[in-house]
């Protein structure tokens, strides 16, 4: 699998500026919490702000429960800003995955 | 008179499970209840319980039981049922049962009164319905033997109704939709700006809508009183601008719903800008959670158009109270606006807002021949758009402002004529 980060300025209707975008390929027999909390850590390391990521990501637990889980910041999408980031996320993470597994 | 009014009343315990994993949420039961009183049902209780689904009742036994010794005419439940579930409330209580959907449904039939809603109303039951129907009828051919006492092609054939009505009813749908799209085109051409009024139910869109266009359409303190888009003409210091109201969101809802109601919606999504109106009056969680909802309606209509977020019934609050509200809004809230539709505070700020976020009016200046095409075209000019100056010379000489497909056709009809 391929997880996407989008570090970026967002208003509450548009995405302002994309600041960086990283990519992490993983190989994992399951995939549970913590190899998704593991991965969102890995990609998002050294980056500031509040980590958005849909709920069905981290299988619907509360999102105080995943801010502790992860140590840092953390929210569910609620604005249209946060949700074009999440789809542009989701976009570079699909075309990320097809580069590396279609030959 | 009261007295026999409320005997004459529908009567329902509202009941409402708590997910165990997740923090507990008082807002749904207040809204069950808005939604409930909307339908005219009487509560005389409401029951929440902290537990897990239960596979035959969605809540504990002696919780329903409790819900029955109040003798109420119906059960609403918050949480969604399952076929099997009302069937078991119903065999084991003898009570007639709903869900929050239903519920809804139930407010949307009582209400409806054009063609369009009432067919969207009657795909969003058939949608909710079809699956139920299937259910049931797999149920009951579970067992059954060749020859006589079988379910036999009858059941069956209910179900294919139910896909060929809903197919009768897209497809009349899609004539509504296309209509619209048809309507608001022609709208653009005539130089209107169409501006949509978006946001939560019992927001206070008609309200506003009233206020700004002297509409004079419906408008209560209920959740849904506006099924069906109604469009008025304000003037907006010579622009003109098509004010149209919509139908409110809710959250949680079903997304089949939103796909019946997409012909009303698509008056958001293809608008030139949103108006988008919340309650200010409400604690802040509530405001949150409304405006959050909101947005994810927005989202799934795909609209694309700047947003003012207007946050209604400021007078309700003071000013220091409307300023820290709105501090606490603020990533929901784009471009917010204090107002009150029903006092009138804040609309200058919201016209001068509407002035600066629709699209600038472009100024051009086109030569038209002495011919009766040239002087029909000055006409339609004259209706659609700004004149600034008319010269006769060899040829008409015509400065205009105007939206840009009034300026582009305009550009593209003087190339022709010349």
């Amino acid at each position: 699998m391929v997880c996407a980060a989008v570090s970026a300025g967002i208003s509450p209707e548009y995405i302002e500026k994309i600041h960086q975008v990283r990519l992490k390929p993983c190989i994992a027999e399951t995939l549970d919490l913590n190899t998704v909390v593991n991965l969102i850590n890995a990609v998002t390391q050294c980056l500031e702000g509040t980590v958005i990521a849909e709920k069905g990501d981290m299988y619907n637990l509360d999102a105080w429960r995943v801010r502790s889980i992860l140590g840092r910041d953390f929210k569910y999408p609620e604005s249209l800003g946060e949700r074009n980031a999440i789809e542009l996320a989701h976009h570079i993470s699909f075309a990320g995955r097809k580069l590396i597994t279609e030959p | 008179m009261n007295n026999d009014k409320s005997i004459n009343m529908k009567t329902a315990v509202l009941l409402l499970r708590e997910n165990p994993n997740q923090a507990p949420d008082p807002y749904r039961m207040e809204e069950l209840k808005g939604l409930a009183a909307a339908a005219g049902y009487r509560v005389l209780a409401e029951i929440t319980q902290r537990r897990g689904r239960d596979h035959r009742f969605q809540l504990g036994r002696g919780k329903i039981q409790e819900a029955m010794s109040y003798s109420p005419g119906r059960l609403i439940f918050y949480n969604p049922l399952s076929p099997g579930q009302v069937f078991n409330i119903r065999s084991e209580f003898s009570a007639s049962t709903i869900d929050r959907f239903n519920l809804i449904l139930e407010i949307f039939v009582s209400r409806a009164s054009t063609r369009e809603s009432k067919l969207q109303i009657e795909m969003a039951k058939l949608t909710y319905d079809a699956p139920l129907v299937r259910n049931a009828i797999s149920m009951k051919k579970k067992g059954e033997q060749p020859g006589f006492g079988g379910s036999g092609a009858y059941d069956e054939s209910m179900y294919q109704d139910i896909r060929s009505r809903i197919a009768k009813i897209k497809a009349a749908l899609k004539d509504v939709e296309s209509m619209g799209e048809d309507r608001r085109q022609r709208r653009r051409e005539l130089g209107f700006d169409l501006v949509a009024l978006a946001g939560y139910t019992n927001a206070g869109k008609s309200t506003l809508l009233n206020a700004l266009t002297n509409a004079g359409v419906d408008a209560k303190d209920q959740p849904f009183t506006t099924l069906s888009p109604t469009t008025r003409a304000l003037d907006l210091s010579g622009r003109r601008v098509l004010l149209t109201d919509t139908v409110g969101f809710i959250d949680d809802l079903p997304h089949f719903l939103i796909k019946a109601f997409r012909s009303t919606l698509s008056e958001i999504s293809e608008a030139d800008l949103v108006l988008l109106v919340a309650d200010m009056s409400d604690s802040p969680e509530i405001l949150r959670l409304k405006l959050a909802a909101s947005h994810k309606a927005l989202w799934d209509c795909g609209s694309q158009a700047p947003i003012i977020t207007v946050l209604n019934k400021a007078d309700r609050l003071e000013q220091g109270e409307s300023l820290e509200r709105l501090a606490m809004v603020r990533d929901l809230a784009p471009n917010p606006v204090l107002l009150s539709a029903s006092t009138g505070l804040g609309f200058v700020d919201l016209m001068q807002l509407l002035h600066q976020k629709l699209q600038p009016l472009k100024e051009v200046q086109i030569k038209l021949p002495y011919t009766s095409e040239g002087m029909s075209e000055l006409s339609r000019l004259y209706d659609r758009s700004e004149m600034l100056d008319v010269s006769y010379e060899d040829q008409m000489v015509v400065k205009l402002r105007g939206k840009e497909e009034v300026v582009t056709r305009a550009l593209s009809s003087s190339a022709r004529e010349l």
